[in-house]
């Protein structure tokens, strides 16, 4: 096993970065344009939950229906801990995440920017136009937050580097069953991108390639895995251990944000184009049959022999996909193993017994 | 169009079943007005209009039995900017209602069951495992659903729609219409309207093709014309809650509101709610209440919980109280003056991204303080609905500014709209006995 | 009992099961016992008593069940799911979908060619399709959990019990107690919950039959009437249905 890639730590990048003068926002999932933020000198740091959080300040206002991811958001947010962010952003994704930002808005009213932004549920030419002009709005809000007023030269710049460390990510993606190296240590790479800005994320995970490219390649086998993200990280563990590893990946904070370059002039255009250009995925209504035909894609390309549905519960555009997409996969000979996990809550034994019992039906 | 098609349902549905249905309202017209026949302890007589309105929705749902083959079918979403296909003459099925028809009569559960058995997960909304579970078992409690030939989703109620009308298109291979409506947190942009004005008019030629016809403006003007009086009416008949005692209660409203979601744009959803004005006018001239001793004015927020609306109401009634609004049924109503002919897109637009559903936490608080006082409740309901996120979520501040800001008892009841199963009886029982006690009854 | 080639170890939630196969693959040796708290003590213990009755022989152990990594000198851990497949297979001679019905999981295993899992769902988390939910209504009715099968099987009466969890049957069980309700109709309502709640996860794995009982609950008479009558089909329960777990490990240990 080749040495660990050094990844620093959120709070360690947060601090560099405040230090520097920059600012932080914290973002919830799931798309939403990293380029017009960087361009005012802001980080976003995404919010994924996070799973450690105590759950009790955000259910004060949330009832227990509402997703494990967006009742840890809320409780982070208002713990304290996302005191370092000097706005937040909430992209419209799904009907809980909707009622966070109103919640936030119209109740708890934290003292930081609260900023929306409404993510369309198709790609027509009146999605692209609404998108171009909402993005403008939001690019309003941050000249008013932060005084500063970046010129369109500083705004293709910005998108210049997160296409660039899209591309790497999409390398690392793609290149994946080759790689010497674990679910649980692969992905801690892949997560930086929520975190880290795109040069120091591109540079790390070029790094990354070149160090497991070389590593032997232990005796696994390859999976296709899907759901909103790998969380608790627990499960990457369980899927090691399990003798099972992801070598495809679309999973909506990784695989489905793989976004496609754009050359549009304009850069509201542009940024619009790119945010939109992603794989199918539920949380935007994509239809039925183009996820299942990028899924069994997906798996023919990347080998997989199955496919793990790691969903978090309550989780409901995810699972409406759920029955018909497994079906389509095992009619294309790809078994299907669909869980559900709430991401606060410790990993379930019994979790632990379907991945190990799928990988034996699939050995 | 089939000619065999045409015959069978001009046969069974203007001729054959246009008399059934009238005899049967007749029949009970003459029965419900014969003295002596309510005998209901807490609870007047239903509105006068109650037989009409049962010949309505079940004329509705024959002419969908016979509508493949006679006519073009659509099945839309309960926000949905429908005038367009009215005026195209769609017959429109709402996956929604025919849910809560589910609900009402008690098959919600083994509807659900069908799509559980597929694989939908129970924490899906319940409308979609009802009507996803009755496409896959063919299974309904109203004879039986046309196919649709178009699919009309609008996101201004929830997104669950989005997903579900995916599942719809998937299995009938028919062409989907997704109208998109920005959320509005605090105020419409010129961007949202503008988009959603565009979408309504891209979704036009869509439409017509399916139809193979072409959309008249006359036509389309008139069926506004019918939409916005159907509307006004809807939202007169609800403010005959305001007095006291109300001759109303918000179960009625429940099962009164049928027409108004299904049949926007239709003359009868017009005559019907102007015949239900003048009874409840004259219910409350003569001093006539909903309850036959009205205590204290309750508020309903959210979906009714379809398959308690009896025990629920007799309960309240037991305890002289009415409830005299809902937030829901008013959903249907506010949105009456957005509504301009003279303006057909704009108004459109404008009106389809306004629902309350589509509007921030916030502002339906403000809606609910608002009703309060002009209904002079003295309490609200909020059922927090499992199946229904967008209307559920936000409750709990709701409620808490309702009590501490207001000081009325406000009572957050865990349920959900049509599975029952969500449902413990015995433990909502004795919230509703402690709520009732905060009220004073 | 000389002829005992392999071991199969199942330690569940509520008992812990030890079976030897012959080099045919027979039955030839059990032993049962409530699970203890210290796992590894237990299951070393019964290991060595086992080898003792068995002639002293070293023989090679397939551990499965939730305790299945914490038994010392395993050879193998293996899940529960695929060794119930393979035990059951084995023991009805035909592929087929097993219903099996735990103190803390239930499962519904399509069983494939040479009791190969061809697809598989648990129960969520909640406890209402699970041993444990029979357990915890029985003994708020003080009915002995050996007896409630029958019980039930007394009354053709059933007061539906609409709720999905445990927490929520018991205050609903409470409520028909105070409505005085008779204790066997309450009880047939709990079975046909739980039956219910079965026919879902069956349903949902594009089942084949025959259908196939096994657990320790596969004894309750109640339960397997009324799994065949909602599924409309014959439910066919192996000889020792609570052993088929630790039969399929100790199985297993020749494809190892």
């Amino acid at each position: 096993m080749p040495a660990s890639v050094d990844l620093p730590s959120r709070t360690t990048v947060i601090e560099r970065f405040k230090g520097q003068g920059g600012r932080i926002a914290a973002v919830l999932p799931i798309h939403y344009p990293r380029a017009l933020f960087r361009a005012f000198g802001m980080l976003p740091i995404e919010v994924w939950g996070p799973p450690g959080v105590d759950k009790s300040t955000g259910d004060a206002h949330l009832q227990a229906y509402a997703c494990s991811t967006v009742r840890a958001g809320l409780s982070f947010i208002l713990s304290g801990a996302g005191e370092v962010a000097d706005a937040i952003l909430v992209p419209h994704t799904c009907d809980s995440l909707q009622a966070l930002a109103s919640v936030l808005l119209d109740f708890t009213k934290p003292h930081q920017m609260v900023l929306t932004l409404y993510v369309p549920k198709a790609e027509r030419a009146s999605d692209l136009e609404f998108l171009g002009k909402e993005l403008r709005r939001v690019f309003g809000r941050l000249v008013e937050l932060t005084g500063q007023r970046p010129t369109d030269a500083e705004l293709h710049a910005a998108m210049d580097r997160e296409q660039q460390a899209d591309e790497v990510l999409a390398r690392l993606l793609s290149e994946r069953g080759k790689l010497g190296v674990g679910n649980r240590e692969f992905y801690g790479v892949v997560r930086s991108r929520e975190y880290l800005p795109a040069e120091e994320f591109a540079s790390l995970a070029r790094a990354a390639l070149d160090k497991w490219a070389g590593a032997p390649l232990p005796k696994r086998t390859p999976i296709l895995a899907t759901g909103i993200m790998p969380e608790p990280m627990d499960v990457l563990d369980a899927l090691d251990e399990a003798g099972l590893s992801i070598v495809a990946d679309d999973f909506a904070g990784s695989g489905r944000r793989l976004y496609k370059a754009s050359t549009a002039h304009d850069p509201f255009d542009r940024m619009a184009k790119t945010l939109l250009s992603g794989s199918p995925d539920p949380t935007r209504g994509c239809g039925i049959q183009p996820r299942i035909d990028h899924l069994v894609d997906l798996a023919k390309r990347t080998g997989a022999r199955g496919a793990l549905f790691y969903e978090i519960k309550f989780c409901e555009p995810e699972a409406f996909y759920v029955p018909l997409v497994t079906r389509g996969l095992q009619a294309a000979g790809v078994p299907c193993l669909a869980v559900e996990v709430d991401i606060t809550d410790p990993m379930p034994d019994q979790l632990v017994t379907r991945i190990e019992a799928f990988a034996e039906s699939l050995s | 169009m089939s000619i065999p098609g045409q015959l069978a349902y001009q046969l069974n549905v203007n001729v054959l079943g246009k008399a059934a249905l009238r005899v049967q309202r007749w029949q009970l017209e003459r029965k419900l007005s014969k003295p002596g026949t309510w005998k209901h302890e807490t609870l007047n007589a239903p509105i006068d209009t109650a037989p009409w309105l049962k010949e309505l929705i079940t004329k509705h749902y024959l002419t969908g039995r016979y509508a493949n083959g006679a006519r073009k079918v659509a099945w839309v979403t309960s926000g949905a900017p429908v005038e367009f296909l009215k005026a195209l003459d769609y017959f429109l099925i709402y996956p929604e209602n025919h849910g809560a028809v589910c609900g009402i009569r008690k098959v919600g559960e083994e509807m659900c069951t069908h799509a559980e058995d597929f694989g939908y997960s129970r924490d899906i909304c319940s409308y979609a495992r009802c009507d996803i579970g009755s496409v896959l078992s063919g299974k309904t409690p109203v004879g039986r659903l046309p196919k649709p030939d178009l699919l009309l989703c609008c996101n201004n109620i929830c997104q669950t729609v989005l997903y579900w009308y995916q599942v719809l298109a998937h299995h009938f291979g028919c062409p989907l219409i997704v109208i998109d409506t920005p959320f509005i947190y605090d105020e419409a942009r010129e961007h949202d309207i503008a988009s959603v004005k565009r979408q309504i008019e891209d979704a036009f030629p869509i439409a017509e093709r399916v139809a193979e016809r072409t959309i008249e403006p006359k036509r389309l003007e008139d069926v506004m014309l019918r939409s916005r009086d159907a509307v006004d009416l809807w939202l007169k008949v609800l403010q005959t809650g305001r007095n006291h005692p109300s001759p109303i209660t918000a179960f009625d409203e429940f099962i009164h509101m049928a027409p108004i979601v299904e049949m926007r744009g239709e003359s009868a959803t017009v005559d019907y709610y102007s015949a239900m004005l003048s009874a409840l006018e004259q219910r409350a001239k003569d001093g006539v209440g909903a309850l036959k001793h009205e205590k204290k004015r309750i508020l309903w927020d959210n979906l009714p919980i379809w398959y308690r609306i009896r025990p629920l109401g007799e309960k309240l009634a037991e305890h002289g109280v009415a409830m005299v609004a809902s937030t829901y049924t008013n959903a249907w109503g506010e949105l009456a003056e957005l509504i301009n002919a003279d303006h057909p897109m704009d108004s459109m637009a404008k009106c389809y991204l306004h629902p309350i559903l589509n509007r921030g936490t916030g502002h339906k608080l403000q809606t609910m303080q608002k009703m309060l006082t002009e209904y002079e409740a003295d309490g609200v309901i909020l059922h927090s609905d499992r199946s229904c996120k967008p209307y559920s979520i936000g409750q709990i501040d709701q409620r808490n500014a309702v009590s501490d800001k207001l000081g009325k008892p406000a009572l957050l009841l865990e349920a959900d709209h049509t599975d029952g199963r969500a449902y413990s009886v015995e433990q909502a029982d004795t919230r509703i006995s402690a709520f009732l006690e905060l009220l004073g009854v | 009992m000389a002829n005992v080639v392999a071991l199969g170890f199942d330690i569940g939630s509520s008992t812990a099961k030890l079976v030897g196969v012959t080099a045919d693959g027979k039955l030839a040796f059990h032993r049962i016992e409530p699970t203890e708290p210290r796992i590894e003590d237990q299951a070393t213990r019964m290991l060595a008593e086992a080898r003792a009755a068995l002639g002293g022989g070293a023989l090679p152990v397939v551990a499965t069940g939730y305790g299945r990594k914490l038994i010392p000198g395993a050879d193998r851990a293996v899940t529960e799911i695929t060794c119930h497949a393979r035990g059951v297979w084995e023991a009805m001679g035909t592929p087929g979908t097993l219903v099996d019905v735990g103190g803390q999981d239930s499962k519904v295993i399509v069983v494939g060619a040479e009791g190969r899992v061809a697809n598989f769902a648990m129960n969520d988390k909640c406890a209402a399709g699970t041993g444990r939910f029979l357990e915890v209504t029985a003994a708020r009715l003080r009915i002995p959990i050996d007896e409630i099968g029958a019980v039930s099987l007394s009354t053709k009466k059933s007061v539906p019990i609409s709720s999905t969890c445990t927490v929520f049957a018991e205050s609903e069980i409470i409520s028909l107690l105070a409505h005085g309700e008779h204790v066997e109709n309450i009880l047939h309502g709990l079975h046909r919950s739980l039956v219910s709640r079965l026919v879902a996860m069956v349903r949902g794995v594009q089942p084949r039959a025959p259908y196939m009982l096994s657990g320790g609950v596969a004894r309750n008479g109640a339960l397997r009437a009324f799994l065949a009558e909602s599924l409309g089909s014959e439910v066919l329960v192996p000889a020792e249905p609570q052993l088929m777990g630790a039969y399929g490990a100790a199985l297993l240990v020749r494809q190892g």
